[in-house]
């Protein structure tokens, strides 16, 4: 079912057993999890079903850390969230990732990678996937063209990743959620208050507005908050009225530990032999690839060398051009014009810069390649998400967004290319140079620093509430009923993309619902 | 001295071997005097960009800022592994190999070289200033 929050009458209240708010990937990948269960779900989406200046406008916050593209611009306020413009790229995260590593301070899941296998093989089918298969060999039976290059894999092994086509899940999945008997989809509806029992120990209710004026009320057995990195962190620390300090947020961790991913031109490649190299594993055309490798540091090499996790693409071309980060090759322009090509059917060729779309069309074999980083960040308390004394339209604090890198993150993409440099080398498959940038000291950043348009942090898991916001299990320390489901509850932020990790956790935490309200 | 036919067949043997040594090894030196000087690295990045590495190298260690001093070096990389007296000494493809694996390596220009192939740079931009 479906209604326009903006036909309801003020002051309405609505109630379910289970109230998911947001609709992006994590809130529809829930939503879908419920259909024709013997319960009540809602699904509160701020948006209606297009894009609306207005609506997205509300996004809008400040940039005071490092450079950042406006927020309003990095992610879509409708149904489908920002899987509108997102363009694809999906990993699964590594067994290190989860791990604690002495030298990444406030590294550490509670959980193993490996009880996400179930939920990744699930996700793979909300995301269009194929295979869940991420082994090189595998790839390589399969398309006997995909060959890894010849490295010692304890030092560089190739991460292997697969393409959505991309899913846009507001187009997908409207029909499934529109028509479900159980699930009622209310649009424009954006929730500018969690609202906490006496004691602070459960959630009693949402109220949410409406750009008309009108303000309703929903009470819900169970809560989760799936409204994107900035918007979950936003979300609690405006719910001050009982807490000064916001819901959830006894231990002043809530909005800490913002992460992206750094996604940097960091170095070239120059192959020995480009006749005889095998380099198809390694290319990757728009709309095409289904699979393709990254170089990956080994997990041992980390723990000998103290560093992130990361991966460098290939991309063909000569060490004199001018290459782009991910920042400056998907503007918000290019994401723009991206999600209204995707909206009016894909007609003609998709409005993408060429880089990403040659790739695996050059006539002849190239010899050169640029080498594209994908990184962690470590978990920087001090990057973090924060109130602006701004407000928004429906009266509710705008977001700032304070980014902030460490030494560390520098180090790290620095040896790894050192040590890419080497293994490469020592293979006999080229030699890589290292970009100037990463020549320099450890805590000078170029003005051209990039992230992947990846948000991470913010209600970070963690056993302990005074290290984390929410539990193993999602649930908000302290809130025995408000849950969050998205990568704000990433410790870490791994080396590949978040939405199949994010996806998978969602439907692990779909799984964990329906025992607890069953 | 008689010998018999088995120590004839030793000798012979022996002197046969000394002698194709003494000539391996007289073409491996001439063979390595040009080899030393052109880096496998001629054939990936070129000579303008080798020349521009070898001269940033004799800038970044002066006291390899001669041709005797490079050779010099060179040799000794190639002799730090365990190696059969006899023999010729190890390929510069090896010995390039050998310090990508042992971690002998030297950033210049921002490319992650062997020391080896990052002398040898040097030595062809001497040869070709």
């Amino acid at each position: 079912m479906h209604t326009d929050t903006s036909a309801l009458e003020n002051g309405t209240t609505l109630e379910a057993d289970l109230c998911i708010v947001g609709a992006g990937a994590a809130g529809i990948s829930m939503a879908l999890e419920w259909i024709d269960s013997p319960l009540k779900v809602l699904l509160l989406e701020g948006g209606g079903f297009e894009f609306e200046p207005a609506m997205q406008d509300l996004y809008r916050g400040a940039i005071v850390g490092q450079p950042y593209f406006p927020l309003q611009a990095a992610r879509l306020h409708y149904f489908g969230g920002t899987t509108g413009h997102w363009a694809g790229f999906c990993s699964t995260y590594d067994a290190i990732d989860f791990e604690t590593r002495a030298w990444v301070p406030h590294s550490g899941w509670p959980i193993r990678r490996e009880e996400l296998d179930p939920f990744y093989a699930r996700a793979h089918h909300l995301l269009d996937l194929g295979p869940y298969e991420y082994d090189a060999a595998d790839w390589s039976r399969r398309d006997p063209e995909l060959v890894p290059l010849p490295l010692d894999e304890r030092v560089v092994w190739t991460k292997m990743w697969q393409f959505s086509p991309p899913t846009r899940f507001g187009t997908k999945y409207r029909e499934a959620i529109v028509s479900a008997r159980n699930v009622h989809l209310y649009t424009h509806a954006n929730v500018c208050e969690v609202e906490a029992n006496e004691s602070l120990t459960a959630v009693q209710g949402l109220r949410v507005r409406t750009l008309g004026g009108k303000e309703i009320r929903v009470r819900a057995r169970s809560y989760v908050l799936a409204c994107c990195s900035i918007q979950n962190a936003r979300l609690l620390l405006a719910s001050n009225r009982q807490a000064s300090a916001g819901l959830g947020n006894a231990h002043d961790v809530v909005g800490r530990y913002f992460m992206e991913h750094i996604e940097m031109p960091s170095g070239e490649l120059v192959l020995a032999q480009p006749e005889t190299a095998k380099m198809e594993m390694y290319a990757f055309e728009w709309g095409r690839t289904k699979a393709r490798g990254e170089l990956a540091l080994g997990a041992q090499v980390q723990r000998e060398h103290r560093l992130l996790n990361g991966t460098a693409s290939l991309e063909p071309g000569a060490p004199d051009d001018q290459v782009k980060s991910t920042f400056q090759f998907l503007t918000p322009q290019v994401l723009d014009a991206m999600r209204k090509w995707d909206q009016a059917g894909r007609k003609g060729p998709p409005p993408i810069p060429q880089p990403l779309m040659d790739s695996a069309a050059a006539a002849a074999p190239p010899r050169f390649f640029h080498l594209m980083t994908r990184q962690e960040q470590a978990p920087n308390p001090d990057s973090r998400v924060t109130l602006s004394a701004e407000k928004d339209a429906l009266g509710m604090p705008r977001a700032k967004l304070d980014w902030r890198m460490t030494e560390l993150d520098k180090r790290s993409i620095r040896t790894f290319y050192q040590l890419l440099g080497r293994e490469l080398g020592r293979s006999g498959t080229g030699r890589v140079q290292i970009r100037e940038w990463l020549l320099d000291d450890d805590r000078t950043w170029p003005s051209s620093i990039s992230g992947g348009w990846h948000h991470m942090g913010t209600t970070r898991m963690h056993t302990d509430p005074r290290q984390g916001v929410v539990d193993a299990n999602c649930r908000v320390h302290g809130l025995g009923n408000l849950y969050v489901a998205g990568s704000s509850v990433y410790p870490t932020a791994g080396a590949a993309n978040p939405t199949l990790t994010l996806v998978a956790l969602s439907l692990r935490l779909s799984d964990h619902l329906k025992t607890t309200l069953a | 001295m008689t010998i018999d036919r088995r120590q004839f067949l030793q000798l012979t043997t022996a002197g046969a071997l000394v002698g194709l040594t003494s000539s391996a090894c007289a073409n491996d030196e001439a063979e390595d005097t040009r080899a030393v000087a052109e880096p496998a690295l001629l054939g990936m990045l070129g000579a303008d960009r080798v020349r521009e590495l070898g001269v940033r190298y004799r800038q970044m260690v002066p006291a390899e800022n001669r041709e005797a001093a490079l050779r010099a070096a060179i040799t000794n990389g190639g002799q730090r592994g365990l190696r059969v007296p006899w023999t010729s000494r190890p390929s510069l493809a090896r010995q390039v190999r050998d310090d990508f694996a042992d971690g002998r390596t030297v950033l210049v220009n921002g490319w992650v070289l062997s020391a080896t192939e990052a002398r040898q740079c040097a030595l062809f931009s001497l040869h070709h200033a």
